[in-house]
Formats: C-alpha cells, sequence, structure tokens
C-alpha cells in the first residue's frame, strides 16, 4: 500500500509544475509578513479595483451587449457561458461534499471503511463510485478530499475515475439517449468500471506519492470545524474553478472551430472512428450525464465508437485535464492522464468488441 | 489574490449565477430549466461563502495590525487554507463577465447551419402515440418529434395530417428553399444537436428569425430513412417573438 504524501515531498522541478504554483510554495503575491508594513491600503485598493470592475460591467451591460453582433464570437461566448454554468452546481456540491469529508469525517472513519490492502480497496473504491450523482467537476474535489483524509491514492483516483462514468444518473441517461439497446448500458459500465479499477491497481503498484501535489492537512486544531468547512471549501473552489474556466474556454473553442462534417467524414474507418470519437469527447469536453445523447446523435458511427466516446469522456476531458491540474498539479497530470486514456481506449475496444 | 479579493470573486459570482436565473430567463440561453434550482442553490452557496470571507477578513482589519500578523504567521509555515488565492482564481470572473457584459443570445442560425443535422436513426421497435389535436385544429409538435417521426414512423400517421411546428429561419446555401430548425439540448447549450425541415413553397423570412409554420409534411415516395432533409409544405405562417425556451 502506498503510503500517502509525507508532506515534504516536492516532486521534480518540470515545465509544467511552473505552471501550477500556489499548493505548497509561499505566497508571493504580497510582501512577506515580516516586512512589518501595514497591509490596510492593499485591501482598500483591492475594493476600489472591484468597485471598479463592477462599474464597467454595468456600462457595458447598457452599451456594449447589443454592439456585439459576430456571430462566431456570441456562439463562443453562448457555449463557454454554458459550460460554466452548467458546471457550477457540480462544482460548489463536490467541494462542499469534499470540504465535509474533511471537516467532519474523522480519518479514523476512512481508515475503517476502505480495506488497507489497495489491490481491495481499489475495486471497492470503484464500485462507491456507483453512488456519487454528479459529474466529473463534483468527483475531483472529492477524490481530493479523500486523500487528505488518508485514503490510499489510487483507491481515491478509482473512485474520481469511476463515479463520473457509471453512477446512476449518468446510467438512466444513457438508457433514455439509446432505446431499445440496453447492451450500451452494460457495455458503459463495465468498460468504465474497467478502467477505473486497472488505473487503480496500475497507480497502486507504480505510483508515486511525490506525483501528487496535495496540500498538507495540517489545520490549526483549535480551528472551529465549521471554521475548517468554510476554509477548505473556498481553497477548493479557488483552485477548482479556476482551471474548470480554464477547461471551458479551450472547450468551447474547440465546440466553435471544429466543423462536424470533418469528424463524420471518417466514420466508416473501423479503427479510426473510434480514435476520432475519443478525441472528440476529449476535446468537446461535454458533462457525463448529457454525453449519451451527443454519442447517439452521431449516427453515421459504429457502436464501439460511440462507446468510446462514453468511456473516455468521463474521465480524459479538457475540463477534467485542466481541474485534475488545479487540484494535483501538472507532474500528476503528465503521468496519470496518458495512463487513463490508454486503459479506457483498452477497454472500449474489448467490451465493445464482445458486447456491441 | 488576497482574501478579500477571494471574497468578492465569490460573491460576484454567485451573484451572477442568481441574476441570470432568478432576476431574467437568461440562463435558458444556455443550460435546462430543469438546471434552475440548482443554480440558484449554487448561487446562494457562493454568496454567502463569499460575503463571510469579505466580513472574515474586515473585522481581522479592525482588530488592527498586530492580529494581522499573528495570523498571516499562524499560517506561513503551513499550506494556504483561506490565506492566498492562485492566480489562476482570477479567471473566475471571466464567467461574470459573460453574463453581465456579454450576455449571449441562445445558440441560433449560425451554430445550426454549422452543426451536422441530427441523423436517422436506427430505431425500428419505436412506436409511437396517436397524433391528437383538437377537432379543426392542427397537431402541435416539436421540431425534434416531427423530424423523428418522418424517418422512423413506418406508419406514416403524419401524412395528411394539418401539422403546427416553431423555430427558426436557417438559410439553405446548396440549393433551393430554406431550414426551419430548432436545437435540442440534453444539458446545456455544448451538447445542442440541430432538427431541421426544409421548407421551398414559401419565400425565405430573414435568418434567425422566429415562425410558427402550419401545414404538412411532404410524404416521400421512397423509403424515409433515404432522404437528408424531411420537407414541409406550408399553409400559412406567422411571425412569433423569440419563445422564452429557444431549445427543445
Amino acid at each position: 500500500m502506498p503510503d500517502r504524501s509525507s508532506g515534504s515531498a516536492f516532486p521534480p522541478p518540470a515545465l509544467g509544475d511552473s505552471l501550477a504554483r500556489g499548493w505548497d510554495e509561499p505566497d508571493e503575491g504580497l510582501p512577506p509578513s515580516d516586512w512589518g508594513r501595514p497591509r490596510g491600503p492593499r485591501r482598500t485598493a483591492t475594493v476600489w479595483l472591484f468597485a471598479l470592475f463592477i462599474i464597467a460591467l454595468a456600462a457595458a451591460n447598457a452599451w456594449l451587449t447589443d454592439r456585439l453582433t459576430n456571430e462566431a464570437f456570441l456562439a463562443w461566448a453562448t457555449i463557454f457561458t454554458a459550460i460554466s454554468l452548467q458546471a457550477l452546481p457540480f462544482l460548489v456540491f463536490g467541494v462542499a461534499l469534499s470540504a465535509a469529508l474533511t471537516a467532519f469525517v474523522p480519518v479514523s472513519f476512512w481508515r475503517r471503511a476502505i480495506p488497507r490492502n489497495s489491490a481491495l480497496a481499489v475495486p471497492v473504491a470503484g464500485a462507491a463510485g456507483a453512488i456519487l450523482p454528479g459529474c466529473e467537476c463534483a468527483s475531483v474535489p472529492v477524490a481530493g478530499g479523500l486523500i487528505k483524509r488518508g485514503v490510499a491514492p489510487a483507491a481515491a483516483l478509482t473512485f474520481l475515475l469511476a463515479a463520473p462514468a457509471i453512477n446512476p444518473v449518468v446510467l438512466v441517461a444513457t438508457a433514455v439517449a439509446f432505446p431499445g439497446s440496453p447492451e450500451m448500458v452494460v457495455a458503459r459500465f463495465l468498460a468504465a468500471l474497467g478502467a477505473a479499477v486497472v488505473v487503480g491497481w496500475i497507480w497502486a503498484r507504480f505510483g508515486r506519492t511525490g506525483w501528487l501535489r496535495m496540500p498538507r492537512a495540517d489545520h490549526d486544531p483549535d480551528a472551529s470545524k465549521w471554521r475548517v468547512f468554510r476554509e477548505s471549501m473556498q481553497h477548493d473552489l479557488m483552485h477548482a474553478g479556476g482551471f474548470l474556466v480554464v477547461g471551458g474556454l479551450a472547450a468551447a473553442t474547440l465546440n466553435v472551430l471544429v466543423p462536424r462534417e470533418w469528424v463524420i467524414a471518417v466514420a466508416d474507418l473501423p479503427v479510426v472512428s473510434v480514435l476520432v470519437l475519443a478525441l472528440l469527447a476529449i476535446l468537446l469536453s461535454i458533462c457525463s450525464e448529457a454525453d449519451a445523447f451527443v454519442a447517439a446523435s452521431l449516427t453515421e458511427f459504429s457502436p464501439t465508437a460511440k462507446l468510446a466516446f462514453l468511456v473516455v469522456g468521463p474521465m480524459v476531458d479538457l475540463k477534467l485535464i485542466a481541474l485534475q491540474a488545479g487540484t494535483f498539479g501538472w507532474g500528476f497530470v503528465r503521468r496519470f492522464v496518458p495512463l487513463t486514456l490508454a486503459l479506457t481506449l483498452i477497454f472500449t475496444f474489448v467490451v465493445g468488441g464482445v458486447l456491441l | 489574490m488576497n482574501r478579500i479579493a477571494q471574497g468578492l470573486v465569490l460573491t460576484l459570482l454567485g451573484v451572477a449565477a442568481l441574476s441570470c436565473t432568478l432576476a431574467s430567463d437568461l440562463y435558458l440561453n444556455y443550460v435546462q430549466g430543469a438546471f434552475r434550482p440548482f443554480i440558484v442553490g449554487a448561487g446562494v452557496v457562493l454568496v454567502v461563502l463569499g460575503v463571510t470571507a469579505i466580513v472574515m477578513d474586515l473585522r481581522q482589519a479592525r482588530r488592527g495590525p498586530e492580529a494581522e500578523e499573528e495570523h498571516a504567521h499562524g499560517h506561513d509555515h503551513g499550506h494556504d487554507h483561506g490565506g492566498h488565492g492562485p492566480r489562476v482564481a482570477w479567471l473566475l470572473l471571466l464567467p461574470v463577465v459573460a453574463v453581465f457584459a456579454v450576455a449571449p443570445p441562445a445558440l441560433g442560425a449560425y451554430t445550426a447551419a454549422n452543426a451536422a443535422s441530427s441523423a436517422p436513426r436506427d430505431v425500428s421497435e419505436v412506436s409511437y402515440d396517436e397524433l391528437e389535436a383538437e377537432p379543426g385544429q392542427p397537431v402541435e409538435m416539436e421540431l425534434q418529434e416531427f423530424v423523428m417521426r418522418a424517418w422512423t414512423d413506418e406508419e406514416r400517421a403524419m401524412a395528411g395530417r394539418e401539422i403546427r411546428l416553431t423555430g427558426f429561419v436557417v438559410a439553405n446555401p446548396e440549393g433551393e428553399g430554406w431550414y426551419l430548425a430548432r436545437l435540442q439540448m440534453a444539458c446545456c447549450a455544448a451538447d445542442a444537436i440541430v432538427n431541421r425541415v426544409l421548407i421551398t413553397n414559401e419565400p425565405a423570412p430573414p435568418e434567425d428569425s422566429w415562425w410558427t409554420v402550419e401545414g404538412s409534411w411532404v410524404e416521400p415516395e421512397g423509403g424515409l430513412q433515404e432522404i437528408r432533409d424531411h420537407r414541409f409544405e406550408v399553409h400559412q405562417m406567422t411571425e412569433v417573438d423569440n419563445p422564452p425556451d429557444p431549445y427543445e
């Protein structure tokens, strides 16, 4: 069983790491506190800055809104707003659940609930994914909260991968989108759970704690539970939320830029079509509760290609990569994402070949 | 990002979520109507969290610089819970800008022209209900239902019936006529799919204008699924204001 981060294990510096600062490093945004400079003026400046921002928003609302007429830009803005707005409740829910796990559930509970042996803990965590009724935006902060509480990273990551793909809401949506073909629901469940569990096992065997960039859970021992809850929620929202916006920007851009005709042109090629729909799932970053409807509309493609869309999408996509980078760091994403992608594809081909 | 800025960002984000759901129907341009209570809930949580953060920070400021020093020291050796946020968090203001300053409209003809239209589905055993209508009135249908039936209802129940559809106008660059289209959305605008019918017996109205048309399905002579776009013969059409919910 891999031990969890001792806290002092910094990952080796890497190109990507410099892009995702802010977990363990001291703040560079403010002068060190030992300067003894009063902070009053800085706080006042912040408030003024926001006042100006709000005035600018009001002015733009009155003058600018009707003058924006570029259709491509507006379509992009609509999709970006849609992704952000739709993800917001899931993000807030996930962050709140994660904060509740941190603040209210004692560490001893997890030690009892999750088997010590990680070969056993991984499938248990994968099956537990079936009970979180949300999409990927909720599962990342929850997995972060689990790791903070001492759950083996491999088990928490299995939960992260399985939850958005196999929870009841998603399975029902899949059944609704594919009327008359329940084998699609079964195939999605098996391929997603299989890939998640195998990723967990591989991570348990080869994963290093240093790859995960987690904050140390050293709250003031005298802080009240509610304060821990509030601060951990705010902290997670700042990190995951910012990266969620990055993912939303990328997904909206590709949604507008990639013409569907290009995609449909390759629908008849057996292996390529599967890879193309997997790539499309990564780029579009559609919420796992809605992706079945989009997959069903891609009627030119084979069932296995659609399965790839349904299995890869909830586990690897731009929005999710950005969220993971914000929560666990780039050093983690660089290793975890290719591994997940490879296994989701393998399971898609195997399950699709047998069942569909 | 200092603490008061974090509080302000969260508050603004919450206010944006609340204003586009409670103060207006703007959210219907972006997500399914069913999401409303969840977005309101998230907005309330964000505002409460943001305002609390601001109040705590101001209270600390009133206690004077010594208290702040102490607090800062208390946190410096550890991680930065509730301390200083990462720079990427400033991006959380972008959705706020999008909602207030841009307020983008629902997807329309631009998207419908670029997106692939939903193609006939392989649903052979789907059975349909009777078409219902008041006597003397046309059958009111969603475009999505009309298109599905046109492709898959082998009994051709729609033939000869007077049908009423509502949608927006999309030009047909490749040939005669124009499309009456409607976007179908499962969750949010990112997954919108276009359904459309081809209309050839009326001149094209301006793009993106909304119309309610009454008329009949042009029954194809060959197989139902051999047709790319089903045709609709218009008997009567009236322009409508944008419907409150632009998607189906």
